[in-house]
């Protein structure tokens, strides 16, 4: 029989009891290393749960998304890790977990392994490919450079480009080169000028910083950088760190420098050299006019030699000769030509002769002549017979009028007063006076006096 | 290539534009596929050509720009 009643806890005394237990006797942090099992991470808030486990020991893990979002690489199951933090009791389910602050690859370095996996993942997205390098400018005008305004690199890559080509017109864009956020500003400062370009008429970006650990040039590895190098339109050079430094933008961009002091190099033409090449094509130019004019003098030289330029007054003799000739043939021919129309002439003269105009004209006035007698016959003949037939026509005319018949004792009688020739006696009355015309126009009154 | 305003077309070239025409001027020259008139012409364009060239090349200003988000200021090294 036990006198003292033995302590009952609740169950959240007893978590609370383990809890101070685990507290006063494990380190308030500890690193832990183990092989990383049942990996995930919870979508929405971002939280990642997991276990550790070695050969035959699983511990849970639990890790913060606010401490997620500093881990540059990408855990996953199976991986050799290194995790720190703290172990504490989670009462909800009765179990002890290991809330993991910050986590590195267990044999590389944490920034090595995430380096290796964006170089992975970017290759596979082709963001390297050779097809997107753009072709440097040969000859730059207008170079930008992105870097930190304060850092070694600006007077480094300057300094390259100047040595060599010294016309160039440089631009800086400063711009942090470490820590957080310097990825995306550069990212930004790539996008501004490309996005600008039609004013600011930069042909090549410098993008760049000196030496450093790989934590230092990290922003240089950072995806965000990588593809608005990939997106700018104008051709980008990388030059970051030191010589065995390779960085993401290096891979991303059309052409590296290994170092700052190296972008002159890669970026500009040696101005001597360029000068050398200019006198070189003076040089050429020149060659080749003196070759086409000493061509041209022997061609002119050999034309000169003929005989004709030899000696230029035969040229004239031979003309002055050619126009005697000409005038001596001219002559002849004139004379030809006059002395052929001259006989032509003579025989239409004896053709004209032998037709003997004046014996023509005497037989033709004869013919005439007879010609005229006969149309005077013909016409005399034709004016008679018209006369004759006026005659016998005037005297038919003569026995026709009334008065002619008055000649022969005939005589015409009218009534006075009416003027009416008077054929019938009962056309008259007794007294009534008549007038009777005779030939000769000779008027008679009478009276009637018995009918 | 106009032949007017030739110094003024000229003087507007990047060195790019210069050095691709004089390249060009040269090739055709050496080909012989051009009159020797023409020859005449285009040797002096292609002198004028590398007189423009050696004009960029002496300039050396030696200056750095500086451009910030939103002007661009020039500042003296």
């Amino acid at each position: 029989m036990v006198k003292a009643k033995a302590k009952i806890y609740t169950v959240g005394q007893v978590n609370t009891l383990i809890k101070g237990v685990l507290e006063n006797n494990l380190p308030s942090r500890l690193t832990v290393a183990g092989e990383i099992s049942d990996w995930k991470v919870h979508g929405p808030s971002g939280h990642c749960y997991f276990s550790l486990k070695d050969a035959g020991s699983v511990l849970p893990c639990v890790m913060w998304a606010s401490q997620f979002k500093k881990v540059k690489f990408k855990p996953e199951s199976g991986m050799a890790i290194l995790g720190t933090g703290c172990i504490d009791v989670y009462p909800p389910q009765g179990k002890y977990q290991f809330y993991v602050e910050r986590m590195q690859p267990a044999g590389v370095g944490a920034l090595q392994l995430a380096f290796e996996q964006m170089v992975k993942r970017l290759q596979a997205q082709g963001l390297f490919d050779d097809k997107h390098k753009r072709e440097l400018p040969r000859y730059p005008q207008r170079i930008a450079i992105l870097t930190s305004e304060s850092g070694a690199a600006v007077y480094d890559i300057t300094e390259s480009i100047f040595n060599r080509w010294p016309c160039v017109r440089l631009f800086l864009y400063p711009v942090p080169v470490q820590g957080e956020g310097a990825a995306a500003k550069i990212a930004a400062a790539i996008r501004d000028v490309n996005g600008r370009n039609a004013k600011l008429k930069l042909d090549l970006l410098i993008v760049g910083r000196g030496g450093g650990s790989l934590e230092d040039l990290w922003a240089f590895n950072e995806e965000v950088l990588a593809r608005a190098v990939f997106d700018s339109a104008i051709p980008v050079i990388s030059a970051v760190g030191h010589e065995v430094d390779v960085t993401i933008a290096d891979l991303v961009a059309d052409a590296r420098a290994s170092t700052p002091t190296k972008a002159g190099v890669v970026a500009v033409p040696d101005k001597q050299e360029v000068l050398e090449h200019l006198t070189g094509i003076e040089r050429r130019l020149a060659g080749e006019l003196k070759a086409a004019l000493g061509l041209a003098r022997q061609r002119l030289e050999t034309l000169l030699a003929n005989a004709v330029f030899r000696s230029p007054r035969l040229l004239a003799r031979n003309r002055e000769q050619r126009l005697d000739e000409l005038q001596t043939a001219l002559a002849a021919a004139v004379r030809g030509t006059t002395a052929l129309a001259r006989q032509q002439l003579s025989q239409y003269y004896e053709r004209v002769v032998k037709i003997e105009p004046h014996r023509l004209l005497g037989t033709m006035a004869l013919e005439l002549g007879d010609l005229k007698s006969r149309a005077d016959r013909a016409v005399t003949a034709v004016i008679n017979t018209a006369r004759m037939k006026i005659t016998a026509k005037a005297n038919l005319l003569a026995g026709l009028n009334p008065k002619a018949v008055l000649k022969r004792g005939y005589s015409i009688t009218m009534v006075k007063e009416t003027r009416q020739v008077l054929k019938r006696a009962d056309e008259v009355q007794i007294d009534e006076l008549l007038v009777t015309e005779l030939a000769g126009r000779n008027l008679i009154e009478s009276k009637v006096t018995k009918k | 290539m106009a032949k007017n305003n030739e110094k003024d077309d000229i003087s507007k070239m990047s060195f790019e534009q210069a050095i691709k025409e004089l390249t060009g001027i040269v090739g055709r020259i050496e080909q012989g596929e051009i009159a020797l008139q023409d020859s005449l012409e285009q040797y002096e364009r292609g002198m004028t050509l590398i007189k423009h060239c050696r004009g960029i090349l002496q300039r050396a200003e030696k200056r750095i720009e500086k451009i910030s988000e939103q002007h661009v200021e020039p500042q003296e090294r």
